[in-house]
């Protein structure tokens, strides 16, 4: 897969999955925007990475949740690059994937559910928002929302977040319905449990195993794993592709 | 930076000849200092350290020893603690093994040393563990009480991660003054492990040292085994050879050696529902530590018979191991440790060129490798890291008579199989030499109180000492209320 000369945006790509992500894509060639809010150290070390991996990186602050920022990223992106081809909204609201220590349901108020649908939704939503000129001005684009296997099988009920990656899925088939005719293709990853991310740290092995054992492919996902259907979903390979959710889980979830 | 191992009560640092250890792992290096003790040290060393035995720890109750154990383990099992912490850190970069492996396997081995299994484990040696703190009625007539040496000296190999404990802690609890020579592959936990005693017991901190010396340098080794009132040594024959060979007449010398350890699996195991989880068992015990340990297995009988083909279950097993390289990937190979892989490989799949049905199974560029096998083969240990082999048998009742011959060698073995048929398989393997059965997925973790290699771990360190019944009727004699 060559993704010379593509322009890759990431959004939360200093760690975990995005960083793969974002490696990745360099390593085929691609100029990654690496997206972090927090830890420009990271975000360092990441372009550092992709630049090794043979393509071009820059890091560029911005917290996906503020419509401001999200604009802010992408006027320079646009600045600097000129155009961009691919966008890959992975970043969401800090959530801490621990079993044993989540909040059931009734002790859960809408302001959680609210900071997961800012995490998840508006930020997707902003950030479409403002590469839209850009992306139907080439009439061409494909747009790469992370969602999560939880969503068709909440293995363990973190409602706040599976609710706010499900809303994800919709609003990226009714987008893909209004896009498709401008050439722009908007499709969705969705993850298992991948191990390890800052975020999935404290989930337990005894959990991990009962995912293992009920998955065909018998192992909890890596940060890797989740880089190939993302970059076939942002090629060529996939240019009659839209409004669909690749299930990435080792085959837990059968859709 | 440099980290600092050993443990040396009563020396000052200043004093000592340190050298430097240096890991490279994957671009990390890491410097370990490592203390060189002069003869006059160890003697010295020595001599404080039968004093404070003698003195201390000997009038020191058992349960007193226990929860002191006890609290030093709940530190390294603390993961807030800066020992716990600099262990995850640091252990994974000295040893080469995966963090996510050793972080897991440091809790589940640390907590066999919580004090109810400390206690389980003196039980299971002392029908009476009261017999280790005062004279207690023995069952002929008389009493008696079991004194632990005044100087145990431990030399310890290998580089699973925290092994010494085992050797350190059963000296502790028969209350030996203890001093043990790491191996340069991991010289940290055990020196730890005797700061924390020592942070929370001060006294009974000068009642153990760790020590280090480059393996082979004779001389030191001679200084501390002159001064051992017994020897506890691990490593392979030749080593231990010479260590037994050195050692003064009038020491007791017990002594560890390689082990060959394997598994076996009955066609009960093997239906279709449960074959899997068969597989991923078998398989988790090969990569725990890479093999590395003398209850690590390295082929597995499997029965004939079952739903599942022994050959299916050796796709099985080598699937898992693909998948486990993703969870704790193998650590880098030494050249040596890579060319036994490679010699490993080529000799089965030499054998493969001549056997239809035999198979290896993986790439070499692989971490892990399965032979497969129809022949009748005698037992071999594999090529270690990650390499094992798979045997077809037509009943597993045949497999004891096969590895008799190799009665010196044999330790663990795991078996899946059928309640009748454990037992039966116990009894004929107990006969020619396997030293412990456990089920698969748990060889590598023995529990509390296990018979290493079937000796008595504490019991083979203790003298008795028994005052005879016809002492106490004879002292009556010569009481001032004898009539």
């Amino acid at each position: 897969m060559n993704f010379d000369g593509k322009i890759v945006l990431v959004t939360g790509s200093s760690r975990g999955i995005g960083a793969a992500i974002a490696k990745a894509f360099a390593g085929e060639g691609a100029t990654v925007i690496v997206n972090y809010v927090q830890n420009v150290d990271a975000a360092d070390e990441v372009v550092a990475a992709c630049k090794e991996a043979g393509g071009d990186a820059t890091a560029i602050q911005a917290d996906v949740t503020s419509g401001e920022q999200i604009q802010a990223l992408v006027d320079q992106t646009l600045m600097d690059f000129a155009k961009i081809d691919i966008v890959v909204n992975n970043a969401f609201k800090p959530y801490t994937f621990d079993p044993d220590n989540r909040k059931q349901f009734w002790d859960l108020e809408w302001q959680d559910y609210q900071d997961q649908l800012d995490g998840a939704l508006f930020s997707t939503y902003t950030m479409c928002q403002a590469v839209l000129p850009a992306l139907k001005k080439r009439t061409q684009g494909s747009i790469i929302n992370m969602a999560s296997d939880l969503v068709a099988r909440p293995t363990i009920p973190y409602h706040d977040y599976t609710t706010a990656k499900s809303a994800l899925i919709g609003f990226s088939r009714n987008l893909a319905m209004e896009l498709g005719p401008l050439g722009i293709r908007v499709n969705c990853v969705a993850p298992g449990l991948v191990y390890p991310t800052d975020a999935s740290r404290k989930t337990k092995e005894r959990i991990k195993e009962m995912i293992v054992a009920q998955t065909p492919m018998r192992r909890i996902a890596s940060p890797e794993d989740i880089t190939g259907p993302v970059m076939f979903l942002a090629s060529d390979w996939s240019r009659f592709m839209t409004g669909q959710t690749l299930y990435v889980d080792g085959g837990l979830v059968m859709k | 930076m440099a980290l600092r191992a050993g443990y040396l009560p009563g020396i000052n640092a200043n004093d000592v000849e340190w050298q430097t250890l240096t890991y490279d792992r994957d671009g990390q290096a890491i410097e370990v200092l490592v203390p060189l003790l002069s003869d006059e040290q160890m003697k010295d060393l020595s001599g404080r350290i039968k004093e404070v035995s003698r003195q201390h720890l000997k009038s020191m109750a058992v349960s007193d020893i226990t929860a002191t154990i006890d609290a030093a383990i709940a530190r390294l099992l603390d993961r807030n603690d800066t020992y716990r912490q600099q262990a995850e850190e640091y252990l994974p970069l000295i040893t080469g093994y995966d963090a996510e492996m050793v972080r897991l396997g440091l809790t589940g081995y640390l907590k066999t040393f919580r004090q109810s299994e400390l206690r389980r484990f003196v039980a299971e040696d002392f029908v009476n563990p009261k017999i280790l703190d005062e004279f207690q009625p023995l069952p002929k007539g008389g009493y008696g009480r079991a004194y632990g040496p005044d100087l145990l000296a431990h030399i310890w190999a290998g580089n699973v991660p925290g092994l010494p404990l085992w050797s350190l802690i059963s000296g502790l609890l028969v209350k030996a003054g203890n001093i043990g020579k790491v191996p340069s592959t991991e010289p940290l936990m055990a020196s730890w492990f005797a700061h924390i005693i020592a942070e929370i017991d001060p006294k009974l901190g000068q009642c153990l040292a760790v020590v280090w010396w480059k393996g082979g340098d004779v001389d030191r080794e001679q200084a501390l085994l002159n001064q051992a009132d017994l020897v506890m040594a691990y490593g392979n024959n030749d080593t231990l050879h010479q260590i037994r060979d050195r050692t003064p007449i009038t020491t007791r010398c017990l002594t560890y050696s390689h082990k060959v350890s394997f598994g076996m699996v009955s066609k009960a195991a093997l239906d279709t529902g449960k074959a899997w989880e068969v597989a991923h068992q078998a398989a988790y015990d090969i990569v725990r530590y890479d093999q590395q340990g003398c209850y690590s297995p390295h082929l597995f009988f499997v029965e004939q018979g079952g739903a599942v083909t022994p050959q299916e279950f050796a796709q099985y097993i080598a699937n898992e191991l693909d998948c486990f390289e993703e969870k704790f990937p193998r650590r880098s190979l030494s050249i040596e440790e890579a060319s036994g892989v490679a010699a490993w490989r080529q000799s089965e799949e030499m054998k493969s060129f001549f056997a239809e049905n035999n198979a290896v199974m993986g790439d070499a560029n692989d971490a892990w490798s399965v032979a497969y096998s129809e022949a009748e083969e005698d037992l071999a240990p594999s090529g270690l890291n990650r390499t094992a082999k798979v045997i077809s048998v037509k009943q597993l009742d045949d497999v004891p008579a096969r590895i008799a011959p190799y009665k010196a060698f044999l330790q663990t073995v795991g078996i899946a199989a059928a309640p009748e048929e454990l037992q039966r398989l116990a009894g004929m393997l107990g006969a020619v030499g396997v030293t412990r059965i456990s089920a698969l997925e748990h060889m590598t973790a023995p529990e509390a109180g296990w018979h290493h290699d079937g000796r008595f771990n504490l019991l083979d360190l203790v003298t008795m000492t028994e005052v005879e019944r016809s002492a106490e009727t004879a002292a009556e004699a010569f009481s001032d209320y004898v009539d």
